[in-house]
């Protein structure tokens, strides 16, 4: 089937800015039974686009603006086609653990064991895993896997405004609340911890129905899993399901710090006000959606010292909901 | 290239003679060598049995005609010196930042024609095979799955840079300016104490005490052969330029972190001998993918920029998001092919103080050659044996954090007290693979000016590396002093001094 995603991100600013330098991975990522049909990004004002695509294969398109400017547009259009997924079994043999060797581990999976910025260990994490009964994982690796996501799903509210797009794990594990970013990072981090390479996956997620507790108008974040008799597999802690095909991926990495949609700087003494809007649509075929998005949810930065307008600022982020 | 700083070419002393034969001077007895104590370590000047080694010969005869009023006079103009050039670095504490100058002493210090290549061929060696490391490690990691190194010690680097994953580095260089720790140990021989493979800093201090030596012993050191040093900062400039394809209108600048950063002074002394800008990280701007310098007729692009900031503050927008030091995008100007960075990011990961211990491993793997200069007997506290032998031995050892350097985070286990002893060892615990043991290496000892007579005094030396399209290392080296009696810490922040090194023509 296909999908068609719109993703547009704003910033404004109380005042004339300049300078502003921004990299953007947005775009869908085109493997396995996801295949990118087509992709633009609109920018306003008009700036000219650079692109590369990093070391964990996703494409990062870059662009700084030098003139003054008092607000900022980044339009992504995409339309991806999903293959159906493969059936995947149940459960494994114990012995899938014996797999996690030297044969079958390789570059990718070691940095994806390590502890990263956002998926690291703490007492915190220690305390969550100890009273949620996740210390050591029971049976098979895909069915501990999906115990862990179970208990993450089980033993958290989705709430979005408790934590921020940089807020480590440990303010989730305090208040036992928060949003899709916060449970990937903490189903990341255990899954490491019990030596299952781990990675964190930024995209969207068609929703349907009311069972899924992530936002509809947010990008979205979910967890892959290795096993090494059948590679990497999604898991989507927020929604308590396996990532299939209304999880659309756009970039990979070992925590949020390697993947988010926007990041980016810019200089001068204003206040900026960061607005995103995600609408992802079932189509029959790769047509182009106009007008069919609101604007949600605006979030304010503080203003930045004013005293101090020749300072270096850092754009807004968005929080994956 | 003139020396502007240095211009001053008037001697210090009064008139100075060609050394004839001298007498005997027995250290521990003679004036001025009374308090001159030999003990185990090497000593540069004296043999064990107290005679003078020859290549010091006609500096023990000179010193032997000056009067100890006369030696201080010396001694402080050579201070005054460093004074009026400004000469300085900034010292670090809890609560406060001071600017000192770095002590130097006026006595120069030996190394013989045969010494000195032998250093030169093994620290070649060294650098070509650290290149190696980096390119591979950056790339296939062939060593990675040979199982030479751990690969828990390149990924939980934390000075792995995974963006520079793929990327390709002019020549293959990652690391142009390097700036090695050597000591002498008991037996005499030079040994590498740490790679310094991200901003090394002394080259300056290096070229200044050059100067100061040659003016306090003008007619020894025109009697000697010793090599030329003052050509160091065009070669910086010509491995700096080949690291670009472009051959015409080249653009360097030496990127700052600012007035107050320790060697700032360095900063601006080697952009002006190199006659290319200094730039701190708001100078500059990255449009379209292209690095400028604003200047006062509009922005001008740069195509190499010879960094002293850290990787971490180069780039908020890749890096570090608090930098405010750095150019945002800077990165990608550099992905994009754009810039050169010199050194290249990501080189920490090769001189860390644990993978320091494989260095001999990498040169025999990468090289199939045998190292020619050694390490020093490492152990890694993450291998257990290690461990346990660490912490039953620490009135023995010198013990550093792995990720730390200036001589912060360290403890030298024989000259600490039991508490910071005991202190010490739970922070092992807590973390044993943050830390690295070695043995306590008794530095060579040299002569040194101490104000009421020459005594020994613990030094090391820091020859400096560069490589790009070819390896260069200019003839010289900035000792460092432990100035305290007894001390082994040469650091400058720790209280360390330096002096001039005389590389001898034969």
């Amino acid at each position: 089937m296909f999908y068609s995603i719109r993703h547009v991100t704003r910033f404004r600013y109380s005042a004339p800015v300049r300078e502003s330098v921004m990299e953007l991975r947005m775009q869908p990522r085109s493997e396995g039974p996801q295949t990118l049909r087509s992709f633009q990004i609109a920018t306003n004002p008009r700036a000219q686009l650079y692109a590369y695509t990093d070391h964990l294969g996703n494409a990062v398109y870059h662009f700084n603006m030098l003139r003054e400017h008092e607000e900022l547009r980044i339009e992504a259009q995409a339309v991806v086609e999903m293959a159906p997924f493969p059936e995947r079994p149940a459960k494994l043999d114990d012995l899938e653990w014996s797999r996690y060797n030297g044969f079958n581990l390789n570059d990718d999976h070691f940095d994806m064991l390590e502890p990263s910025k956002y998926a690291r260990p703490s007492p915190e994490l220690d305390a969550f895993m100890r009273i949620a009964d996740l210390q050591k994982p029971v049976g098979d690796p895909l069915s501990a896997l999906l115990t862990l996501q179970r208990g993450i799903y089980d033993s958290f509210e989705y709430q979005s405004g408790i934590t921020e797009v940089n807020s480590p794990i440990e303010v989730a594990l305090e208040q036992r609340r928060g949003v899709c970013q916060d449970f990937a990072h903490i189903m990341t981090a255990i899954a490491r911890q019990w030596g299952i390479p781990a990675r964190y996956v930024s995209g969207y997620l068609y929703h349907k129905g009311t069972r899924d507790r992530s936002s509809a108008d947010a990008t979205h974040a979910w967890v892959e899993a290795w096993l090494p008799s059948i590679g990497w597999i999604g898991f989507d802690p927020t929604n308590n399901i396996m990532a299939a095909e209304r999880h659309v991926r756009a970039a990979v990495g070992r925590d949020y710090g390697d993947t988010p949609p926007t990041r980016g700087t810019y200089k001068g003494g204003a206040d900026s006000e960061l607005s995103i809007a995600v609408a992802l649509e079932p189509t029959a075929a790769p047509v182009r959606h106009e007008d069919f998005l609101k604007v949600a949810r605006p979030m304010s930065s503080p203003a930045p010292t004013p005293s101090m307008p020749e300072r270096l600022y850092h754009q807004q982020q968005q929080q994956q909901q | 290239m003139q020396h502007e700083a240095f211009a001053n070419t008037e001697d210090f002393g009064g008139p100075d003679v060609a050394p004839g034969p001298g007498r005997i001077s027995r250290p521990g007895a003679d004036a001025p060598y009374a308090d001159y104590e030999l003990g185990k370590p090497y000593d540069e000047m004296f043999t064990r049995e107290g005679a003078v080694r020859g290549p010091y010969a006609a500096l023990d005869s000179r010193l032997s005609t000056l009067s100890l009023e006369e030696l201080v006079r010396r001694q402080q103009t050579c201070e005054q010196s460093f004074l009026h050039q400004g000469i300085t670095f900034t010292v670090y504490s809890d609560n406060r930042a001071t600017e000192r100058i770095i002590p130097t002493d006026l006595l120069p210090r030996i190394i013989t024609a045969s010494e000195w290549a032998r250093l030169e061929a093994g620290l070649t060696q060294r650098i070509v095979a650290l290149n190696l490391f980096l390119r591979d490690i950056y790339n296939e990691g062939r060593v990675l799955k040979d199982g030479v190194i751990p690969r828990t010690l390149i990924y939980g680097s934390k000075h792995y840079r995974r963006e520079m994953r793929g990327l390709p580095v002019p020549h293959g260089a990652y690391v142009n300016i390097c700036g090695s720790d050597m000591i002498r140990n008991e037996a005499g021989d030079f040994v590498v104490l740490e790679d310094n493979l991200r901003v090394p800093s002394g080259v300056s201090y290096m070229l200044a005490n050059r100067d100061v030596a040659r003016r306090a012993f003008p007619a020894v050191f025109r009697s000697m052969g010793v090599r030329p040093i003052e050509h160091y900062p065009l070669e910086l400039l010509a491995t700096l330029r080949s690291l670009t394809p472009f051959t015409e209108d080249v653009s360097i600048a030496v990127l700052t972190p600012g007035v107050f950063n320790s060697a700032y002074f360095e900063h601006a002394f080697l952009a002006r001998q190199m006659g290319v800008e200094l730039v701190e990280g708001r100078d500059l701007l990255v449009n379209d993918n292209v690095v400028y310098t604003r200047t006062t007729s509009g922005l001008k692009r740069i195509d190499v920029i010879y960094r002293r900031i850290d990787d971490d503050f180069i780039d908020p927008l890749n890096f570090r998001e608090d930098s405010a030091l750095g150019v945002p995008g800077l990165f990608n100007a550099y992905r994009a092919g754009n810039v050169t960075i010199a050194n290249a990011l990501g080189t920490g990961v090769a001189d860390d103080k644990a993978v320091y211990a494989y260095v001999p491993r990498l040169i025999r793997y990468y090289l199939a050659e045998e190292p020619i200069l050694n390490n020093v007997e490492t152990f890694l506290c993450r291998e257990e044996k290690s461990l346990s032998h660490v912490l039953a031995n620490l009135d023995k050892l010198v013990v550093k954090a792995v990720g730390e350097s200036g001589g912060y985070g360290m403890l030298v286990g024989p000259h600490a007290s039991q508490k910071e002893r005991d202190e010490f060892a739970a922070k092992i615990k807590a973390d044993p693979d943050n830390y690295i043991a070695q043995p306590t290496i008794q530095l060579s000892t040299a002569p040194t000016f101490v104000g009421n007579g020459v005594e020994a005094r613990h030094v090391d030396l820091r020859p400096f590396i560069l490589h790009g399209a070819e390896t260069k290392i200019v003839p010289g080296a900035l000792t460092r002093v432990a100035l305290k009696r007894g001390s082994l810490v040469v650091n400058s922040s720790q209280g360390g001094g330096s002096k001039d090194t005389w590389v001898l023509s034969q």
